[in-house]
């Protein structure tokens, strides 16, 4: 039961990294990226490739980032100037088609077969309790490192930028920020944090083939963000945690309860019930959008006190 | 290497049926309702597995599960949109949210396949006879299915163009705020094209299962392939999504021979609609729809 808590732990670590990553593009800018998974998958499939030459792990991660970074550049240029439909299909069918890919070409990593994968850091004859401490410590590690970044993001003047490119693109513009190149940096930032979870979930799983990159894996992250609240790095936690609870609750359900209905198949009927009521009646989330905290604003609304209270005004 | 090419047109009019079937309806709900409803793949595998329980399971035949596969998941497209994407709309809800609850609903559909069928693939027993005409090879299934397709389109077009529904159709995708103030029922309208499209896609459905398998994903499998008819074609446009849906469906039919031909592998017969989508949106949306821009 420990070590299935444990297991736990390390799952919402590496999906809370990619739940972050899709909070700062659809939560902050408002890009629909429909095709999370894709980046995903190139950061396990880089860290898989590379840690098999035998890079060390910090190099394999850090690249893993990279190239997902890079991917995310590639793909921002065309789609980015895309409406949100748009721009949601096409990554969906983007991701679609690098999973294809994957599957098709047994030269790049095994294909359809998978490949095996050595974990990060493995030491001689530890217990699986102890190799799933080290891997927790490894995943929260960048786990914290991802929020801050995100935190620092949403809280400075370009946090402030990107909310107000996803209220009024348009006159964002009019105000002199370059949309095309802010939203082309979220995406390559939210790229570079899905890498590194996907990374992180190749070494964890030891093993990576092509049917575990399906759509399904984005929708996943989606539900965490829409559920825990987005524009809110807290909420993207949250929701990560929550859905990872729901889905570990219907494995167990599946063992120890008998139920009219496969608890495989109620999960996502919940999940998609769930999703709409949420939609329909806290469209903003469990936790509201955070307000900006920059130290001009701060300056702003302390002055104001200061002049308000002035007596004899 | 020999190809015959005379059945390799012959299987695009194949595929290019079953998509045009299948992308009719999201074509036009997506231009009528401003969203793509990516549920639309579940109201194909539900037409699927209703003809199936129809056709298999009480032993009707293929005609009545045609009709009752087109009448129960035109009313369960209809009760989607009236229950989940009107009043969604209605409280203000941006794009990006509609998508998402399309997504859910489409879970919620799914599974519920899932659990009232089963995951195991399923397979149609009727075997359709195999013949030969010329160098061609064809089966009863296929003329049923280009029978259908090629029936449906028609008796649309003679609605769009010959009643008055049709005119208020046209009327509503081409301006909808000049429709409403014309006193055309624009929420009956759309309500009217979202049950079609649900019937349409259940026919695609029953048809894509014949040809290939039943399971809860039969409808995800293709709903790119339809995105990719529906934005060649032009969003809402019904003759648009006609033509896209044979020009995609010889583009993936020839790709395979050239694929073939470079010595890759097969499988990425689905990347071809793929490629195509994301090239026309990418490099100009709706440019076939131009083509059909009508006065």
């Amino acid at each position: 039961m420990l070590l299935y808590g444990l297991d736990f732990l390390v799952f919402v670590g590496i999906f809370g990294i990619v739940a972050l990553s899709l909070n700062l593009e659809f939560g902050f800018a408002g890009l629909a990226n429909f095709g999370k998974v894709a980046f995903f998958l190139v950061g396990a499939y880089t860290y898989a490739v590379l840690s098999q030459i035998g890079v060390p792990f910090y190099l394999c991660l850090i690249t893993a980032a990279v190239i997902a970074a890079a991917f995310g550049f590639v793909i921002s240029l065309p789609a980015l100037r895309l409406r949100a439909d748009y721009l949601a299909i096409s990554v969906l069918a983007f991701g679609e088609i690098l999973r294809l890919l994957i599957k098709a070409e047994h030269g790049i990593a095994g294909g359809v077969w998978g490949i095996t994968v050595s974990p990060a850091i493995s030491l001689a004859g530890v217990s699986y309790r102890v190799d799933l401490l080290v891997n927790i410590g490894l995943v929260y590690f960048c786990l914290l490192i991802c929020f801050i970044v995100a935190q620092l993001l949403a809280n400075s003047p370009y946090g402030r930028v990107m909310r107000a490119i996803r209220e009024d693109e348009v006159a964002a513009e009019a105000l002199g920020k370059d949309r095309a190149k802010y939203k082309a940096q979220i995406f390559m930032i939210g790229s570079a944090m899905a890498g590194l979870a996907g990374g992180l979930y190749a070494q964890y799983l030891q093993f990576i083939d092509p049917y575990m990159f399906m759509p399904m894996i984005t929708f996943t992250v989606w539900m965490m963000v829409i559920l825990g609240g987005p524009a809110n790095n807290w909420g993207a936690l949250l929701g990560a945690g929550l859905v990872e609870f729901f889905d570990r609750g219907a494995n167990l359900a599946k063992d120890y309860l008998v139920l009219p209905v496969d608890p495989s198949n109620l999960q996502y009927i919940l999940f998609g019930a769930l999703i709409i009521l949420v939609l329909f009646y806290r469209p903003q989330g469990l936790l509201k959008e955070s307000p900006i905290k920059t130290k001009a604003l701060e300056l702003v609304r302390y002055g104001r006190g200061v002049v308000n209270n002035k007596p004899g005004k | 290497m020999t190809v015959n090419w005379a059945q390799i047109l012959f299987n695009s009019v194949i595929t290019g049926s079953i998509y045009l079937l299948g992308a009719v309806g999201l074509s036009v709900t997506y231009g009528l309702s401003g969203f793509p409803n990516f549920a639309h793949a579940e109201f194909i595998t539900l037409g699927a597995f209703i003809g199936y329980f129809v056709a298999e399971q009480l032993g009707l035949g293929l005609p009545a599960a045609l009709i009752v596969a087109f009448l129960v998941t035109g009313i369960v497209g209809f009760l989607c949109y009236r229950g989940v994407f009107q009043p969604l709309a209605k409280r203000g809800a941006s794009i990006i949210h509609l998508m998402v609850a399309s997504i859910a609903l489409g879970f919620i559909l799914r599974y519920s396949i899932g659990a009232a069928w089963s995951w195991h693939p399923l397979y149609f027993t009727t075997t359709w006879s195999a013949f030969d005409v010329g160098p061609l090879r064809v089966t009863g299934l296929w003329l049923w299915l280009i029978f259908v397709a090629v029936g449906l389109a028609f008796i649309m077009h003679l609605i769009l163009t010959r009643t008055k529904i049709g005119k208020a159709i046209r009327a509503t995708s081409s301006n909808p705020e000049l429709a409403l103030a014309s006193g055309i029922n624009i929420d009956r309208v759309i309500w009217i094209t979202w049950f079609v499209g649900g019937g349409l896609a259940a026919i695609a459905g029953i048809f894509r299962g014949a040809d290939t398998q039943i399971w809860p994903m039969t409808g995800w499998d293709i709903i790119l392939p339809m995105f990719a008819v529906a934005i060649l074609g032009g969003i809402g446009n019904f003759y648009g999504a006609i033509a896209a849906a044979f020009v995609i469906g010889l583009a993936e039919n020839v790709g395979v021979v050239a694929l073939i031909a470079v010595g890759l592998s097969t499988e990425y017969r689905m990347a071809i609609p793929f490629l195509i989508l994301i090239i026309t949106l990418i490099v100009k949306p709706q440019w076939l729809a131009m083509l059909f821009r009508r006065a």
